[in-house]
């Protein structure tokens, strides 16, 4: 099978991802593909406590495809580094875990998903969040500064997964930990249908 | 590939049927997808 970086067009892909997530941004309630929202989040395992700490519009463009904190949350004064944010559930939850004394940046590329999380975090008054434009491949953090990585339901849209998991390395601090969810499939997904950008999204 | 990035203790826990009632089921269970919780850490 053809190296994987060669079928896709990363910049037609990117824009269909973006495109895909300014519609959850600016109407989360449509019908996608995927489930959305508080309700959603739950049935994946997320805890209750601190998800009923946020209000229904931080929590209504969640689009994630499983629990990245199965294994507990942030803890009080971490780092967290968010990849993919979207409209920032995950990052407010990890903020209100690590309080005042942690810091949470969170990355996204879509323009409308970073601008709903930072008039979110504004209003929520998480003074200990930072949202930054970006791709997870090429991270805009410095190495070596999180103590946890989490992201839920990105990696999967990046035609350079090993890319995106360097970054990771990169940008823990040595002992720190990823904790991520993210689909997996059990039956290949075939080299003609890899060519289709809009399989991709949907 | 995780370890691939120098990644260690790598660990896949938690499947959960993402996509059961939504628009894009079908489309889910032909390649038998299921959401996981992942983790791994950075060696000291």
């Amino acid at each position: 099978m053809a190296d994987i970086l060669d079928l896709v067009d990363l910049d037609e892909l990117r824009k269909e991802v973006r495109e895909k997530y300014r519609e959850v941004a600016q109407d989360p309630t449509a019908e996608y593909h995927f489930h959305t929202g508080r309700a959603h989040a739950l049935r994946l395992g997320y805890p209750a406590t601190p998800l009923d700490q946020l209000p229904e519009e931080a929590c209504e463009a969640f689009a994630g495809v499983g629990n990245p904190f199965f294994w507990g949350g942030a803890r009080p004064g971490e780092r967290v580094v968010d990849l993919g944010s979207g409209a920032g559930m995950d990052t407010f939850l990890a903020a209100l875990w690590v309080g005042p004394a942690g810091r949470v940046i969170a990355v996204d590329m879509t323009p409308q998903m970073l601008e709903r999380g930072r008039t979110l975090a504004e209003r929520l008054g998480l003074a200990n969040v930072e949202f930054r434009e970006g791709f997870i491949e090429d991270l805009p953090v410095d190495d070596d500064w999180a103590d946890i990585v989490i992201s839920n339901g990105v990696i999967n849209l990046c035609p350079d997964k090993l890319g995106v998991y360097r970054q990771i390395h990169r940008v823990l601090r040595p002992g720190g930990r990823m904790t991520v969810a993210d689909i997996c499939l059990e039956r290949p997904v075939p080299e003609e249908a890899l060519r289709d950008i809009d399989l991709w999204t949907g | 590939m995780i370890g691939g990035a120098g990644l260690v203790d790598i660990e896949l826990a938690n499947p959960v049927d993402t996509f059961a009632g939504a628009n894009g089921e079908a489309s889910a269970r032909e390649f038998g997808t299921l959401g996981y919780s992942i983790r791994a850490r950075k060696p000291l």
